[in-house]
């Protein structure tokens, strides 16, 4: 069962590493014809040089010389020159594809929807456009070159038959002895060296926990006892590695004992039968060249039987990843967007993650330009009931509508451009303020990306930064508060001027008055705007005109505050229950 | 992290590194003869084998000789023994060496870093240090485990084959170190323009793995904003240079071979030429000519393994450079030479006199301050960012030492007592709970000497989260991945609090966590905190009124002093400094009384919206 599994991962993933060579085929097939040159002109190397030493020198016949040593040097040339080209059509091959590779792993990311991100770590989608990546580049490098050596080997096997007989016999039962433990030793190598890579990322990963963690450990005095078990993983990485040293050692020497040994006993064999007239002396000498010519490429090829079942385990990973289909699709014809407006309509909504419903059978009407709140307690589906809007996640049952038209018949990114949602925990990239601002609006003009920053109440902060809105923030820059996000973030969502504006919480880190005074601007900039604010703060709460109070998947209630707080009981207990009081 | 990719710097002091490193493993002296003995006998072993070769063709095929056919292949025979044992004991010997070296650099390395003072961890950018940790140790571990070995058998092999040339035809060898220059010209220009491609296309891999991973940890705003198309023009345009780059180094490298072999057949034709002649003429046997030619092969071999380890050996020496500098970093805060203890019962008095400090010369964040602060007493620190409450905390915990004045536990200076008592004594819970890439049990036990379960589970209750971990899939053993981000802050907070509790030390000191968090984890922090604080001497910098409203005193800081000092009663009742805190913070915590909010005084929290206050109103207000 195990085995059809692993047949059935290699089978894939070598269909991965086959639709990159039919991508490419004239890169790949001049790097094999190249490849084929150069093993054919080593093979005939040994042979030329058997021709100079036999006919020219032991015969006499000095005039075959310089003939022979030119054809020599010319094959030698051609040498050189077919190894320069396999490996550059090699390594253009690989480099290329796994470019082409990466390009697609990078757009499957960026289409998969949210519901894939909840469920997948970024090291894994890291590691598929990373390690996995390297895996598979490296059966395009020395696939071509395996191939000729595979050639090479039978040939000289052949070559050695035609030399003598008995020679080509040694040659062929000594080759698979030695291809078969080359394919050992890489097999068992790779299979230490995983464990020794493991115990390294051990380490790796204690450095970097010890040193974010350095706070806690020196509060507590524990330095000694982290140094200690830095100590014991060092000490296993030792132990481990020193098992892949044994090995080796063990091993190591075979490669080039073997073809000492058959040298050997070409020598003893080989000079009796020179001796006897059977065999002159150039074969002798073409015959233990081979064995050496041989070494390199025994060993290459072993590596490569080693290798090709992980290489394909990758390439079957990034196929799984490749073919994941995004949950949410663009229409193949979208219907058009209403020019302006703002309504959102829910019809009968059902949703839930994990079979577990949070909203069911929900009904809604936002009437367009108004300026509501979602409330409800922890874990209502406030924030699930809001991604419906921007297609984040589609219903289960149910349709969710903008200006009379179903969200999953509209152009995605349409959607999405006049749909704009500030998160609580929002990204900055890796790019000055200003370009931060105007990620979803790249032609926005410095005067629009400033009116923005105002409304957000950031302008003043973003000046004071040492470059103002040339500022780089984000992991590779100056990182900024919480609450200094926030607001940056606000400004990215209302700089393109949205129809409907959904701010997730995004005000949470933002101290209450600063944040009631953003509010005011936004309702004060855009009056036909449609703004849905989801809040814990019941200060936030009262921000809004009107309160979508949820429960048990279900709109509870919706009116102004006032009118629920009279007439909603339970509206008044949940916001009792929103601040607990303590003793 | 780019630290590794973008020096172009030479690496000073080539020699003294070399001289430095091999000096920390003397005690490898024995071993590294024992190694390189086995390298010579594995080379001339190697190296013998064609000389054999040549007394078989020479004395024994060309006369028909058998019997020295047979004494040729004996010999040749003990020789491949000799190759072997000497070959492994090589191999297994550097690997020794190597990785030995690798294991006490990490584990001295390690603990010294952890032994360095928080003011360091403050200045270096954690990035800078974790790459040294883990990249900069593992190029090092590269050479170790592949490059050395390398470097002393190609050595010896280049050595060794050209006197074996020599001996065997001085006239041929000479022609043959006719080609050296050339040899190892283009050697050499390989190994130092393969090392900047191969650098500048790391520089490109790095630039790739940051794209990719900003877009996967961004991907929401990417898609929120509709940006899928431009993000992937940009990838494409990181991709492209990417490819640049990876083909420039491999241009180094396929420039570099096909030279080689060009080289090796101009020499192979050269030696046949002019040897053929010479065996014609009877002035060079052709068992000779036969070694010449094996020798020639083993020649350029080591020369082009040299080209290539030479990238390994600049990364290992760039690396070796960075990490003696971390070595050389001295940690600022050390125990005491002969360290005093405290009583076995800790009272918890602390006293602070004339305490000076600042966290560089210029710029005091502390200014001559005086506190005396009695045992079992619950102390809140109050003050606006930037007044010193942060430091004040910090210094008493000893993560910084005093400029001038000092810091007594129960009459005895900080700087006096031993780590282990002071740790023992005084525990420090900071902010942000962090959590450790491992079990449960392992981040509660943190803090101490091998905790018993049941003392974790009495904790656990007393902080009211026996339950919750009850709850865990796996309970104590339920792993905290991903640097605990599985966690809410709220429970993270939890963790660390039950964590000081297990400890349970004399003293507290604790930076109050300014993350909003719901309303029944909030309750939850409450309870563990008031447990962790109950009978304890406890100095709490205050984010929350309602934690200053708490405590038996409250310190209000301001620029570096301590500007009011009473009960929180007093001290609201009168007009201080306390009284305009409260204020301010009434004006802001009083609206966000919400689950995501601060705790809040009561009277200003949405109850007061239950007892009439105006909800409009207070919106109205704040907004106008």
């Amino acid at each position: 069962m195990d085995r059809r599994r692993d047949w059935s991962v290699l089978r894939i993933g070598l269909r991965l590493i086959a639709s990159g060579f039919l991508r490419y085929p004239r890169l790949l097939v001049i790097s094999i014809l190249a490849a084929l040159v150069w093993m054919a002109v080593t093979v005939v190397n040994p042979y030329l040089q058997k021709l100079v030493v036999d006919h020219a020198i032991e015969e006499g016949q000095r005039n075959l010389l310089v003939p022979l040593v030119l054809i020599l040097l010319l094959a030698g040339l051609m040498r050189a020159v077919s190894i320069g080209w396999r490996r550059w059509y090699a390594f253009k091959l690989a480099y290329r594809y796994e470019v082409d590779l990466r390009g697609r792993i990078f757009s499957t990311i960026q289409r998969l929807g949210f519901d894939f991100y909840d469920h997948s770590s970024a090291g894994s989608l890291m590691a598929r456009a990373s390690t996995d990546l390297t895996q598979v580049r490296l059966v395009y490098m020395i696939l071509p070159i395996t191939l000729a050596n595979i050639i090479t080997v039978i040939m000289v096997v052949g070559m050695a038959f035609v030399l003598d007989p008995v020679m080509g016999a040694v040659a062929a039962l000594t080759l698979p002895v030695m291809v078969g433990f080359a394919i050992l030793y890489a097999r068992k190598t790779t299979g230490i060296s995983l464990q020794v890579q493991q115990s390294l990322a051990e380490m790796s990963r204690l450095a970097q926990e010890g040193i974010s963690g350095i706070a806690v450990t020196k509060a507590f005095g524990r330095e000694k006892r982290e140094s200690r078990r830095a100590q014991q993983v060092a000490e296993d990485i030792f132990s481990k590695s020193m098992g892949l040293a044994r090995f080796r050692s063990l091993y190591l020497p075979w490669f080039e004992l073997i073809p000492t040994l058959v040298t050997l006993g070409a020598l003893w064999l080989g000079g009796l039968r020179v001796a006897g007239g059977d065999m002159t002396i150039g074969d002798l000498v073409a015959f233990t060249q081979y064995l050496v010519v041989l070494y390199f490429p025994i060993r290459m090829t072993g590596w490569f039987f080693a290798e090709l079942p992980r290489c394909s385990a990758a390439g079957a990973r990034i196929v799984e990843l490749l073919e994941t289909t995004p949950s949410i699709r663009a229409p193949a014809s979208p219907a058009p967007l209403a020019p302006r407006g703002g309504e959102i309509r829910f019809d009968g909504v059902t949703f839930g993650y994990n079979g577990q419903e949070v909203l069911r059978d929900l009904d809604l009407l936002i009437p367009a330009g108004s300026n509501v709140a979602l409330f409800g307690a922890t874990g209502c589906g406030k924030t699930t009931l809001a991604h419906l809007i921007p297609r984040f996640y589609d219903p289960t049952a149910g349709t969710v509508s903008i200006d009379g038209t179903d969200v999953r018949q509209l152009d995605t990114m349409q959607l999405r451009r006049e749909v704009a949602v500030a998160f609580e925990e929002p990204f900055l990239f890796s790019a000055t303020v200003a370009e931060n601002i105007a990620f979803g609006a790249p032609d926005a003009e410095l005067s629009q990306i400033v009116a923005a920053a105002r409304i957000a109440d950031a302008h003043d902060f973003v000046q004071s930064l040492p470059e103002g809105y040339d500022t780089v923030v984000g992991e590779r820059g100056l990182s900024l508060s919480g609450g200094q996000r926030q607001r940056v973030a606000l400004a990215r969502a209302i700089v393109s001027n949205p129809r409907i504006l959904i701010l997730d919480d995004a005000t949470s880190a933002v101290d209450a008055i600063t944040e009631a005074h953003i509010h005011a601007e936004l309702i004060e900039a855009t009056q036909e705007r449609t703004t849905i604010v989801i809040a814990h703060r019941t200060s936030t709460l009262l921000l809004a005109d009107r309160i979508i109070v949820l429960e048990d998947g279900k709109v509870l209630a919706f009116g102004e505050h006032q009118d629920l707080w009279d007439n909603v009981p339970r509206y008044r207990q949940l916001l009792a229950e929103a601040s607990p009081v303590h003793r | 992290m780019y630290a590794r990719y973008g020096t172009d710097d030479p690496i000073p002091e080539r020699l003294n590194l070399i001289r430095r490193a091999a000096g920390s493993a003397r005690y490898m002296a024995l071993p590294a003869l024992g190694a390189a003995v086995a390298a010579v006998v594995a080379t001339l072993s190697r190296v013998a084998g064609p000389l054999v070769i040549r007394e078989g063709v020479d004395g024994g095929i060309i006369p028909q000789d058998t019997s020295v056919i047979t004494m040729a292949a004996l010999v040749f025979a003990g020789i491949v023994v000799a190759q072997y044992v000497s070959t492994r004991i090589t191999l297994y010997t550097v690997a020794w060496m190597g990785e030995r070296f690798m294991m006490d650099l990490r584990t001295r390395i390690y603990a010294h870093v952890l032994r360095l003072d928080m003011a360091f961890f403050g200045r270096t950018k954690t990035g800078v240090l974790v790459s040294r940790l883990t990249s900069d140790i593992e190029s090092l571990q590269v050479f170790a485990s592949e490059g050395a070995l390398a470097v002393v058998g190609s050595t010896l092999m280049v050595v060794t084959v050209s006197v074996a040339l020599f001996v065997v035809d001085p006239l041929l060898a000479g022609l043959v170190m006719l080609l050296m220059p050339l040899l190892l010209f283009a050697s050499y220009r390989f190994g130092r323009n393969s090392a900047k491609a191969y650098r500048e296309w790391r520089g490109e891999i790095a630039k790739v793995l940051a794209a990719l991973s900003e877009n996967i940890s961004g991907v929401r705003e990417v898609q929120a904003n509709a940006q899928e198309h431009r993000q992937e023009e940009r990838f494409s345009e990181i991709e492209k240079a990417y490819y640049q780059k990876a083909m420039n180094a491999a241009k180094t490298v396929v420039d570099y071979f096909p030279r080689m072999d060009a080289l090796r057949a101009v020499g192979l034709a050269m030696v046949l030429f002019i040897g053929g002649n010479r065996v014609l003429d009877g002035e060079l046997t052709l068992g000779s000519l036969i070694a010449f030619l094996l020798y020639l092969n083993w020649f350029f071999e080591p020369i082009v393994q040299l080209a290539n380890v030479y990238n390994l050996l600049q990364g290992a020496l760039a690396a070796l450079y960075k990490l003696y500098g971390l070595v050389d970093e001295q940690p600022a805060i050390e125990e005491a030479a002969e360290p005093r203890q405290l009583p076995s019962h800790v009272a918890g008095n602390i006293e602070v006199r004339g305490l000076t400090f600042g966290y560089d010369a210029e710029e005091q964040v502390i200014t001559d301050m005086n506190l005396s602060l009695r045992a079992g007493q619950r102390v809140a620190v109050v003050g606006s960012t930037g007044s010193g409450k942060s430091t004040l905390v910090k210094l008493l915990a000893r993560f910084y030492d005093p400029q001038t004045g000092f810091i007594t536990i129960d009459e005895v200076d900080l700087r006096d007592l031993s780590f282990d008592n002071l740790r023992r004594s005084v525990a420090m819970v900071p902010q942000e709970g962090f959590l450790f890439e491992d079990s449960l049990r392992f981040n509660l036990a943190f803090g101490g000497e091998e905790i018993s379960d049941d003392k974790l589970w009495e904790a656990c209750r007393a902080a009211g989260i026996a339950e919750w971990v009850e709850s865990l899939p796996e309970g104590l053993d339920t792993p905290m991945r991903e640097r605990g981000n599985r966690l809410s802050s709220g429970e993270r907070q939890l963790v660390a609090l039950t964590r000081a509790l297990v400890v349970d030390p004399p003293i507290v000191i604790l930076d109050e966590a300014t993350s909003n968090l719901d309303p029944e984890t909030e309750s939850q922090v409450e309870t563990a905190l008031e447990t962790l604080l109950a009978d304890r001497t406890s100095i709490v910098v205050a984010h929350r009124l309602q934690t200053a409203r708490r405590a038996d005193r409250v310190l209000v800081m301001q620029d570096g002093q301590v500007v009011e000092d009473g009960s929180y009663e007093d001290l609201a009742g009168s007009d201080g400094p306390l009284a305009a805190l409260i204020r301010t913070w009434e004006n802001s915590e009083g609206l966000k009384s919400g689950p995501r909010g601060g705790r809040p005084i009561e009277s200003a929290g949405i109850e007061a919206l239950g007892v009439g206050v105006d909800g409009e109103h207070l919106a109205a207000d704040a907004t106008s």
